[in-house]
């Protein structure tokens, strides 16, 4: 048979596909009917994932920079060049040293970068690309349950009673879980979407509260206290499994109806009665996009905290979750790429810390890393030298800088922007040239296997993080990506009980999976969990943007369907491609998009150039009329790289408060 | 109208497999989901499995193919160019009713109208299809509001009905008919004709009962479709509900859009690829200039419906374009697949 079950590698719902082998070459793809998750649906991206795996757009041997140029080489004259000259930042507890991991990377890959960073160049500086989300949310979710993922199910969305989603428009960056959300209103899930645009997901809802832009604090505040003060909030279930609640009640009693309405253009008996219906629902879910365009972290606590008041944690059928925009952003985060954690959540300052020191028979610097961009964005930080893995997205916000570095090695399977900065190059084997195992935003892992034979012979990352190791007279010893899966179930609590062997016989496990529950786990149990959740701390800052006579317009952002990531995949494919062409043709310097009234008001049309002006920037975009944004609001989705050097990259303060980054400007006519 | 007993029927395929590379419905080990696909033994190919997930029009129109193979010398000015079309023999063995009308469909739109495919003709023409009565129908069908199913009644060259432990096996050319005798296969008496008619009622009497996923009373529905009497809520409900994401088109037995880009090799030599496209997709319909006729996604949306169930597109295809096979209701993300649709068409005519 030319179809070989496997797992798609674009956003984190982890949907099944086949990819057809032909002669040792993949030719097609076809939806999984009977998998778990997507049910023989895929996305525009899944249905083209054939071509960007057929790409010959490849590493095809290392390289290394001599006099300015990159030369081919054996990886064994690239490994011995990297540690030469990586040998000059040693001794200085490596605080010069940064490693930048992959959320498309296996977890097998990341846990070896991850190794490589902490056990051989001692450095605790490593952080996950494209992400700014993802991080804050098993944060909160980690410090208020213990569970550091998604606390319910995908497949406990058609049976929930009660959706709520926030924020980003789940349609078009994980479209079937927004397919899977649509199918449950059909058959009489009650659905509300907060957010400023009438996205796709907004029109297929129940209910859309339109907010004002960067109001979504207080209508989740005042959801909780209209939850509260009306004593529909489940009672039995905050005494009974909760701590903390008063703090958090009294951070949202200060809002009043009246600032509540005029902060968010929405009347507080539509607040009321919503929070009536969350609260008495049989089980709810709540949704929100982690990744580049997600919730910070104080967003995420108070959707947190509203389901604590609500009763809609740890019970069947409910679940707090954040949807990771990348395959295994998840995966990444439970691997420990990120400055304070290792594998599975566990603090590098812990006791944890020295079981790692001897399975790796080496010693660790306990004392939490720096984040990569921080490191970057820092001019004092004194980062001299970066590690790189499958990089999409980062590189644009800080090219100067990256271009500053002293020395910068590259590991990758395609083409890549970032290979201009690098003077080390390790070309690596690509999804289905090798096992690995990714783990998607429900906490799924799933195995993906070897179906093909690597590119011109890229080395698969067991074979090639070891060989660097052992430069620094680490013997690292495996045989295979299962050699390395066994070492990371050795070590992390939650992958206890995954073998290959599970997971080649399933189409994957949800952790927690261990001798308590050999079969994975579906969701948080309140009853199991063995402690009480605690409330998280929130700011109780309902200071929202506002306009002014200067800047009359509240400019918010997105992500297009066919923009994923800068690009570098979807450049590699064809009709994806040809679909975000196709929006570039008309607008190449992007858009904005304003409603009927602004634009008579601005006396533009369609197509018409403006340009937008900040207190700290302006760009030229195109106008594109609409009735998904409401007068005072400014659209603009996230697709023009100019839009992003030239324009958002001087609100860098901005960019790092994720989707509610909303940037008051004012609209002129060019 | 020749006889076959149950456990010989395979034989056919085995002698098939002796000079023609040979396709069929396979079950996956690991997971039991049906493709159809190209076997290296007979005994691969299941006669009873489900309705395949991958349509059977991938035998003749590939998801994606090369067509041309270049190469430019630059410092010669030279180009070589190699029509690489797939040329080798094919047989098919049990397609389902509906898929082969859809192949009917497909051979009217590339080889009956002013344009040959070459690429298409080369795939077609030294083809041996065997067609397999669904003497049950299963829960995602409806062939029998689209007249193809659930017997083939054309575009055949052997057709086998499963009637108690034998094969009915009837020819549908000379080419059939000389295999079915170098087969030394046992004439049927003319009593099959009857007992092959009850069987096949017998199948679209359980329709009702097996058949529940979808129903599309299509014939209701044409006239509107093509006077364009329908309202324009009724497309916007549809395209708030279209992710586009094209699985309906790639499903589709009929479907025949498809899109050329060069591929470009490692070795500095080109391919030509031909692969399948949707009137899904903005990109599709665009032009230089941003003209796009279907601009709104509900027009791209109700354009594929036209194709499918107007008179003037029917009067191309001499039978409407759908065939009645499910596939593109379980592969969309939204709930608009060509039968809900014509739910929702034929509830706003009710109303």
């Amino acid at each position: 048979m030319d179809y070989k079950s496997g797992v798609c590698n674009f956003c984190g719902t982890g949907c099944g596909n086949y990819l057809k082998i032909t002669d040792g070459r993949i030719t097609g793809v076809y939806s999984s009917r009977n998998h778990p998750v997507s049910k023989g649906r895929l996305c525009v991206r899944g249905w083209h994932l054939h071509e960007w795996l057929m790409t010959d757009q490849r590493i095809d041997a290392p390289m290394i920079r001599v006099d300015g140029s990159l030369k081919k080489v054996s990886y064994e004259e690239a490994v011995n060049f990297m540690m030469d000259r990586m040998s000059v930042y040693k001794g200085k507890e490596n605080k010069e040293i940064g490693f930048l991991a992959s959320p498309r990377s296996s977890n097998e890959n990341n846990y070896l970068f991850m190794k490589l960073a902490r056990g051989v160049f001692k450095t605790n500086n490593i952080t996950l690309d494209s992400e700014s989300g993802h991080k804050a949310s098993l944060n909160v979710l980690s410090e208020g349950t213990g569970f550091a993922g998604m606390t319910g199910s995908l497949e406990d969305i058609a049976k929930t009673d009660f959706i709520l989603i926030v924020g980003s428009d789940l349609t078009k960056m994980n479209p079937i879980i927004g397919s899977e959300i649509h199918k449950a209103q059909m058959s009489g899930t009650k659905v509300v979407t907060i957010c400023s645009r009438s996205s796709q997901i907004a029109k297929l809802s129940n209910v859309h509260l339109q907010i004002k832009p960067g109001s979504k604090k207080v209508i989740l505040g005042a959801l909780a206290k209209a939850a509260i003060s009306s004593g529909a909030a489940d009672s039995d279930y905050i005494s009974k499994f909760t701590e903390g609640v008063e703090t958090f009640k009294n951070s949202v009693n200060s809002l009043e109806p009246a600032d509540i309405e005029a902060l968010t253009g929405v009347q507080y008996s539509v607040i009321s009665e919503i929070a009536e219906e969350l609260s008495k629902s049989s089980s709810a879910m709540a949704f929100w996009s982690t990744g580049i365009a997600g919730l910070d972290q104080d967003t995420v606590s108070y959707i947190y905290d509203l389901f604590l008041v609500a009763g809609k944690i740890g019970k069947e059928f409910c679940g707090v979750n954040p949807i990771a925009g990348i395959a295994n952003l998840q995966g990444g985060y439970d691997m420990g790429a990120a400055p304070d954690i290792l594998t599975g959540f566990q603090k590098i300052n812990s006791d944890a810390a020295s079981k790692f020191e001897k399975a790796w028979n080496t010693t660790l610097n306990k004392e939490a890393g720096r984040d990569i961009y921080d490191l970057l964005a820092d001019k004092n930080s004194g980062l001299k030298a970066l590690v790189v893995a499958d990089h999409d997205e980062g590189i644009v916000r800080y090219e100067k800088e990256i271009e500053a570095l002293d020395f910068v090695v590259y590991f990758g399977a395609y083409d890549n922007p970032f290979i201009k900065h690098a003077d080390v190059v390790f070309p690596v084997a690509a999804l289905v040239e090798d096992n690995g195992t990714y783990t998607n935003t429900e906490r799924r892992v799933q195995l993906s296997q070897k179906r093909i034979e690597p590119f011109e012979n890229a080395m698969p990352g067991w074979k090639l993080f070891p060989m660097i190791a052992a430069k620094a007279s680490q013997n690292w010893n495996y045989g295979s990506a299962e050699d390395v899966f066994k070492e990371i179930t050795s070590l992390t609590p939650e992958y206890a009980g995954l073998t290959y062997a599970k997971l080649i016989d399933s189409m994957g496990i949800q952790w927690p999976c261990n001798d308590k529950n050999p079969a994975g786990c579906r969701r948080l149990d309140a009853e199991k969990a063995g402690r009480k959740f605690k409330f998280a701390p929130v700011s109780g800052n309902y200071k929202t943007p506002s306009a002014t006579a200067e800047y009359p317009f509240l400019l918010i952002r997105g992500q297009g369907e066919h923009f994923w990531h800068q690009n570098n995949i979807m450049k590699k494919s064809y009709i994806p491609k040809r679909e975000y062409n196709a929006t570039l043709l008309v607008f190449p310097e992007g858009y904005v998009e304003i409603c009927k009234e602004d634009a008579k008001a601005l006396q533009v049309r369609e197509h018409w150039g403006v340009k937008i002006v900040s207190g700290s920037g302006a760009m030229k975009v195109s106008v594109k009329i609409s009735d998904d944004v409401k007068p005072g609001t400014a659209y603009v989705p996230y697709f023009i790289r100019e839009m992003i050097t030239e324009f958002l990259l001087e609100h860098k303060s901005d960019i790092g408060r994720g989707e509610d980054a909303i940037i008051p400007v004012r609209i002129e006519r060019v | 109208m020749y006889l076959i007993e149950k456990n010989n029927v395979m034989k056919l395929a085995e002698e098939l497999a002796k000079s023609y590379d040979l396709y069929g419905p396979v079950i996956d080990n690991e997971t039991k989901q049906v493709f159809f696909n190209k076997v290296e033994s007979a005994s691969e190919i299941s006669l009873t499995a489900e309705i395949p997930a991958l349509p059977p029009k991938t035998v003749v129109f590939p998801q994606i193919e090369r067509i041309t193979q270049y190469k430019y010398d630059k410092v010669g000015k030279k180009a070589e160019i190699a029509m690489t079309y797939d040329d080798r023999s094919k047989a098919i063995f049990g397609i389902r009713p509906c898929d082969l009308t859809g192949i009917i469909v497909l051979d009217r739109f590339f080889l009956g109208q002013e344009f040959v495919d070459d690429v298409y003709k080369e795939h077609r023409k030294r083809m041996f299809i065997v067609s397999n009565t669904c003497v049950v129908p299963f829960k995602q069908c409806f062939c029998v509001c689209t007249d193809s199913g659930p017997a083939a009644d054309e575009g055949y060259d052997l057709n086998l009905t499963e009637i108690g432990d034998m094969y009915l096996v009837e020819t549908g050319s000379e080419k059939g008919k000389a295999f079915a005798e170098k087969m030394g296969l046992k004439p049927a008496g003319d009593e099959y004709i009857a007992l092959k008619k009850k069987v096949i009622d017998k199948s679209i009497s359980l329709f009702e009962k097996v058949a529940t996923d979808n129903k599309a009373w299509i014939s209701r529905i044409m006239n509107r479709v093509t006077t364009g009497f329908i309202k324009d809520e009724v497309w916007k409900h549809i395209g708030n509900q279209c992710f586009e994401c094209g699985a309906c088109s790639f499903v589709c037995p009929t479907c025949s859009c498809f899109n050329i880009e060069d591929h470009n090799r490692f070795d500095g030599s080109t391919d030509r690829l031909r692969e399948w496209d949707s009137c899904s997709f903005e990109g599709y319909t665009k032009m230089a200039g941003d003209h796009n006729p279907r601009h709104p996604v509900e027009d791209r949306r109700n354009k594929r419906f036209f194709c499918k169930l107007s008179y003037s597109q029917s009067k191309k295809y001499l039978r409407p374009g759908c065939v009645g096979c499910g596939r593109c209701q379980w592969v969309c993300p939204g709930d608009i697949g060509l039968p809900n649709v014509v739910t929702y068409i034929r509830r706003e005519i009710t109303e």
